[in-house]
């Protein structure tokens, strides 16, 4: 293994972006017919690196050596001609194109003066699914199909151009557990053919199982390469963050209180219309932290959506203390006392463009504390509010009037934190509060909302990491399809938990 | 970065002229003798500027109507049919109630237009906001529907003046707004008579509402949910802002602004309806006017008496120097490229030396909707 | 009520259809464009102005060569140069593609005029002859069959090209490998540039393509249908073509149904010596009736993906 020769060499890379210093003399080699992970933060200029390789993104210094010889990557199409494909973690796929039309893209096989042969198309994709076992229908529409079949459709495409190596952002992330077990045969049998894998990973776990060698960068530098059968996550972990990580949170027992919310065979539907929730029950309460389980796609995002007032309920009832919040809006809900933090911080937790005070009073802002009359801003009030946000939840800024755009992912989720826990909320929805952000951001997040929670409040947690819903959560809620299937407690073991999370695991009636 | 797409308009523009064989320097002499009273060649140069106001009051007015739209993700190219909405109103008012005394009448036809204007873009606000239709191509719609409208009226309609005219009877005069030197002939100011200056009183409406449009936009929670809905309108339903509501509401303002900007048109100037309305393009300059005041007050003042110099000057430029005064929309038109491509931020990037160096930001514009973007889901309430 | 059933009168009359036909290739050329355009992300509400430019330089040259080909190929030519000055500002300099759309009209409408003027002093352009206007065709045989055949078959040349210029687009888009890769581009740049289509190229040339159609539409307009070229003379007409596309979903077919409903309102207007209403309010029908279908529409269509959206290699 060792004696193989190089099949990527990348030397001194540079690339600067305004304020930022994305890769800062990157030196990366991958060896021919090795998987290699490449690990690092969000924002350690992995996925940089990653695109420079593919030609996507041009460095402003540095060399890059294929298979021995040094290239220019003017664009993707050099790099697909070099034998280079990428699996981007955003798909790069056409949800209204047909799978063979999306896998065809760019080498499509043509009849006629310019007509588009579906018959060949058909035929060179049946090849490859005999020569690499992975089945796909040509002529499903791709936005129909989940999730997993998507990413096959994408490694097939690179397949089709004839990549030798492959380059795999974050494959994981999307997928069920049971799907990336698939996706680590598919690149082991990969590999025997002889391809050549650089996998993007921020999951250890996974990187120590699939991988053959492994680098690791932070902040835009290279800080280590290791070779994986010698090293373990904690020697990782510490490379990636620069110090010693703890990897549990501290806390309490929790000493639960009365019933603050009481779900009642809750039901709506996803944004496609189809039903998303379908009987969904549970009793949440104070001072305690009850975590969501579940593969992504199950229905939480609907739930959470549904208890902040923002989706609307087809069925059942939600109760805050006695009262019938089912039908409320975000606003009265929040008046009511509970507290949002949304998934997609970009998406809908900030206004991107607005400064962190004018982020502060974000749906705040008729009520009497910012404005007079619900009409003209206070805009002294506004301003001394954000200020102490940024005080007590330790935002790093240079001043309020900062965009929200130009902070850290890790500093763009204290904002929203600051704003949801600042109102002293008798329950904190929280889905996904730390995706994305760097360790630091993720272990203040974590302690607020324990923090929160020793203060009585009641919080639901939804998180795709099971590893955050096990150490934070005093009881784990395991959702499947649309149901809650089973509630156990948070030192369930992780097998059985991901047996849940697929459908598994429960006695025939239960749930 | 907006003066420098100004000049790089200029200069554009005299190419064009010397290509097609005319003097630049002469029409632009013309020009910035029509425009702004200065190096005039025998015209009275307080008569000039008097005249430029005449122009800048309804572009304050309309360019604050297409503004406060922007702000909100919204593009309202149909300032000049609310314009005209607002000019009918006031006209049929001030016709029907002629009777009235200032105090009354005045008020009626100003708030007679507003409505109209409101109405008017309302129906783009209601369609946006309920069924997803562009606002771009329904203000469009709405705007020949005025201009057709307009002619129907006062040609063979019922506010014609007469057969085979085509303008409507005078409003009473208690529905006019004063000029702002007395309408007396005895009274000689720079060599002139003193009514041969139009310039009015509207001019304090116009700066009211430039005013009216900061404070709102800023000092408002209803200012700040149009600026949350306009950058991003996923973030303010989350929050809990109504965002049908909101579109609604802005177009409901914006309307009001520029049918205002029609009425104190008619009230302050032509004092009845007449054919020229057909070719009026005070709403479509008024979109220049948005972009090349960044959306603030004060900008949009600056903006509107640039395009008010050039729309003065123009007709100066025609008579004076026999250069087109389409030669003003040429130079519009420039100066939207210039600002929407950032030209200027482009040529100083790759002047050695000037690189590096901070431009200023193009204008907080939210990247445009594609066409019916939101047409499969319309805004959740 | 009379009105009304002036109007059910009229409708049945083949005059009243050939008119609508003719009345619908002006606006289906442009809504053409405007598919290829938008198909490949790039918003384009410029129609107006491109048309009134081919209408105007249609006359100029056909003044001056005396020759309604060539005259047409000059107007194609002159809207294929506005568009790719829409195109460059769009696509290179990534601006908002509406207010690039909204200069291009102003500065057709304000080129046009000031050309007038420097041209022809400030008289009339004047008017072409008969032997340099575009010439209507009869097809032979067909043009005798009952209705159709004055609908259809009694037609100008440039109506006949639409037709044929319809099933082309119509199968380019959605049959070829060309047609593929616009649509890819539309949808979601960055799969087609990573898939190592040239986004820009593409771009360019969906853009400049609605320029020709619009252009040649303007001549359509100006040396075929009027002899003569007004200022603003399209009256309108590019904007019409940009519902008619929204309208038809952004399908050549679509947009050519949604194009004959809205000649049909100008149809009756132009055929209204026997209706008892005044022309200016039928003048409205055209936008009326946009506006009702899109208000009726309810916001059934989608767009392509990443129509309007400038593409910056590299960012997600």
């Amino acid at each position: 293994m060792s004696e193989a020769p190089l099949a990527v060499e990348m030397r001194g890379i540079v690339k600067r972006f305004p304020g930022v210093l994305a890769n800062d003399h990157v030196d990366f080699s991958v060896r021919t017919g090795e998987i290699h992970a490449l690990v690092g933060e969000n924002g350690a200029g992995k996925s940089t690196l990653m695109n420079i390789l593919y030609g996507l993104l041009h460095p402003d210094s540095g060399e890059i050596v294929i298979d021995g010889k040094t290239v220019h990557m003017a664009g993707p199409r050099e790099a697909i001609s070099l034998g280079i494909g990428m699996v981007h973690q955003h798909f790069m796929l056409i949800p209204v194109f047909s799978v063979g039309e999306n896998i065809m893209l760019g080498r499509e096989p043509v009849t006629g003066p310019d007509f588009f042969d579906r018959r060949r198309a058909r035929a060179a994709i049946e090849d490859l699914t005999k020569r690499y076992g992975l089945a796909l229908d040509p002529d499903a529409r791709m936005g129909d199909l989940p999730v997993g079949l998507q990413q096959r459709a994408e490694i097939v495409k690179v397949l089709y151009r004839g990549a030798s190596i492959l380059i795999l952002d974050e494959p994981t992330g999307v997928l069920t557990p049971q799907e990336s077990k698939e996706l680590f045969s598919v690149l082991r049998d990969l590999v025997k053919v002889g391809k050549t894998i650089i996998f993007i990973s921020h999951k250890l776990k996974e990187v120590l199982e699939i991988s053959d060698r492994i680098t690791v960068m932070r902040r835009g530098k290279v800080v280590g390469h290791l070779i994986t059968k010698d090293t373990n996550e904690e020697e990782i972990a510490t490379l990636m963050v620069g110090r010693e990580v703890l990897l549990r949170v501290d806390k309490k027992p929790a000493k639960p209180g009365g019933v603050a919310m009481k779900v009642e065979d809750l039901t709506a539907s996803s944004d496609r219309g189809v039903p998303a929730l379908k009987g969904v029950s549970f009793e949440l309460r104070y001072a305690e932290i009850l975590g969501i389980a579940g593969v992504e796609g199950n229905g939480q995002s609907e739930l959470m959506e549904v208890l902040a007032g923002i989706r609307r309920a087809t069925g059942g009832r939600v109760l805050l203390a006695d009262r019938d919040i089912t039908t409320m809006d975000a606003n009265t809900e929040r008046d009511a006392g509970v507290a949002f933090i949304p998934e997609d911080r970009r998406g809908t937790g900030l206004v991107l463009a607005f400064s962190i005070a004018e982020n502060s009073i974000l749906g705040r802002e008729r009520t009497a504390k910012f404005s007079w009359n619900e009409f003209v801003l206070k805009l002294v009030a506004i301003r001394d509010w954000a200020r102490r946000l940024v005080k007590d939840f330790d935002i790093r800024t240079p001043s309020i009037d900062v965009a929200a755009r130009n902070l850290s992912g890790g500093n763009q989720q204290k904002v929203i934190v600051a704003r949801e826990m600042g109102g002293n909320p008798k329950v904190l929805l929280a889905a996904q509060p730390t995706r994305g952000v760097d360790i630091g951001a993720i272990e203040f997040i974590h302690r607020q909302i324990v923090k929160e929670r020793d203060e009585g409040a009641a919080v639901l947690l939804v998180s795709a990491e099971l590893d955050e819903v096990r150490s934070l959560s005093d009881r784990i809620a395991v959702m499947y399809e649309g149901r809650i299937v089973s509630i156990e407690s948070p030192d369930t073991p992780e097998e059985r938990l991901g047996l849940l999370m697929t459908g598994g695991g429960t006695r025939a009636g239960a749930a | 970065m907006p003066l420098g797409s100004v000049v790089l308009a200029f200069v554009v523009g005299a190419v064009i002229v010397a290509v097609t064989g005319g003097n630049p320097f002469g029409a632009y002499g013309a020009l910035i003798c029509g425009g702004f009273g200065i190096a005039c060649n025998g015209e009275n140069p307080a008569l000039q500027v008097s005249n430029t106001i005449v122009f800048i009051i309804p572009l304050i007015t309309t360019g604050v109507a297409v503004a406060l739209p922007f702000r909100a993700n919204l593009f309202n190219i149909g300032a000049e049919g609310q314009l005209i909405a607002g000019s009918i109103a006031c006209t049929a008012i001030g016709i029907k109630f002629s009777g009235l005394p200032t105090p009354i009448l005045l008020p009626m036809v100003l708030v007679g237009g507003m409505v109209a204007g409101a109405l008017w873009a309302g129906v783009a606000g209601v369609l946006k906001a309920t069924v997803g239709a562009h606002e771009v191509v329904t203000t469009i719609m709405m705007n020949y529907i005025a201009q057709w409208l307009l002619r129907y009226l006062i040609i063979g309609g019922p506010l014609q003046l007469g057969p085979g005219t085509s303008k409507s009877q005078p409003i009473g005069p208690g529905a006019r707004l004063a000029t702002i030197l007395p309408a007396d002939n005895s009274l000689i100011i720079f060599g002139l008579p003193a009514s041969v200056y139009r310039v009015h009183t509207g001019l304090l409406i116009a700066i009211a509402a430039a005013a009216v449009f900061a404070f709102l936009l800023w000092r408002t929670s209803l200012g700040y949910e149009i600026r949350a809905v306009g950058q991003s309108q996923k973030a303010a339903r989350y929050a809990g802002v109504s965002v049908r509501r909101t579109i609604i509401v802005t177009m409901l303002i914006a309307g009001a602004f520029s049918g205002l900007a029609g009425a104190v048109q008619i009230a302050g100037v032509d004092h009845n309806l007449t054919d020229k309305y057909f070719s009026d393009t005070t709403g479509f300059d008024a979109i220049a006017v948005a972009l090349l005041g960044l959306g603030s007050g004060v900008g949009i003042v600056l903006a509107a008496i640039l395009f008010g110099a050039l729309h003065a000057g123009g007709q100066v430029m025609q008579a004076d120097a026999g250069i087109s005064s389409n030669l003003v929309l040429i130079l519009q038109a420039l100066i939207l490229f210039s600002i929407a491509a950032n030209f200027v931020g482009a040529i100083r990037q790759r002047i050695p030396g000037l690189a590096g160096r901070p431009t200023a930001m193009p204008p907080e514009l939210p990247p445009s909707a594609p066409l019916m973007s939101e047409a499969a889901e319309p805004p959740p309430a | 009520m009379t009105a009304l059933s002036d109007i059910l009168h009229l409708l049945v009359t083949a005059n009243l259809w050939q008119a609508t036909l003719a009345a619908a290739v002006l606006l289906l050329l442009p809504a053409l464009g405007g598919v290829v355009s938008e198909r490949s992300g790039v918003v384009n509400i410029a129609m107006e102005g491109m048309m009134l430019t081919g209408a105007f330089f249609a006359v100029v040259a056909d003044l001056a060569l005396h020759n309604p080909w060539l005259a047409t190929g000059v107007a194609m030519l002159a809207g294929a140069l506005m568009a790719s000055v829409h195109a460059i500002v769009s696509i290179r300099f990534r601006a908002d593609q509406i207010v690039s759309g909204i200069a291009i009209n102003i500065f057709a409408a304000g080129l046009t005029v000031f050309l007038i003027n420097r041209i022809y002093g400030l008289q009339d352009v004047g008017h072409v002859t008969q032997s340099e206007l575009l010439p209507d065709i009869k097809v032979p045989a067909l043009d005798q069959l009952p209705f159709i055949g004055q609908v259809v078959f009694q037609q100008n040349v440039i109506v006949y090209v639409a037709l044929v210029l319809l099933v082309l687009t119509h199968v380019v888009l959605f049959q070829t490998r060309l047609g593929l890769r616009i649509r890819a581009v539309g949808e979601h740049p960055m799969a087609a540039d990573t898939a190592g289509i040239n986004v820009y190229l593409i771009r360019y040339g969906a853009v400049i393509t609605s320029g020709l159609l619009s252009g040649l539409s303007g001549a359509f307009l100006a040396i075929g249908v009027a002899n003569t070229f007004v200022p603003n003379m399209t009256d309108g007409r590019g904007y019409i073509a940009l519902a008619a596309m929204i309208f038809g979903k952004w399908t050549p077919f679509g947009a050519f149904i949604a194009c004959l409903i809205f000649a049909l309102g100008e149809a009756i207007y132009a055929n209204n010596s026997i209706i008892h209403i005044s022309q200016y309010l039928l003048s409205m029908l055209p936008y009326l009736i946009t506006l009702i279908v899109l208000a009726g529409l309810v916001g059934r269509s989608i767009p392509p993906a990443a129509d309007g959206l400038p593409y910056v290699p590299g960012s997600e």
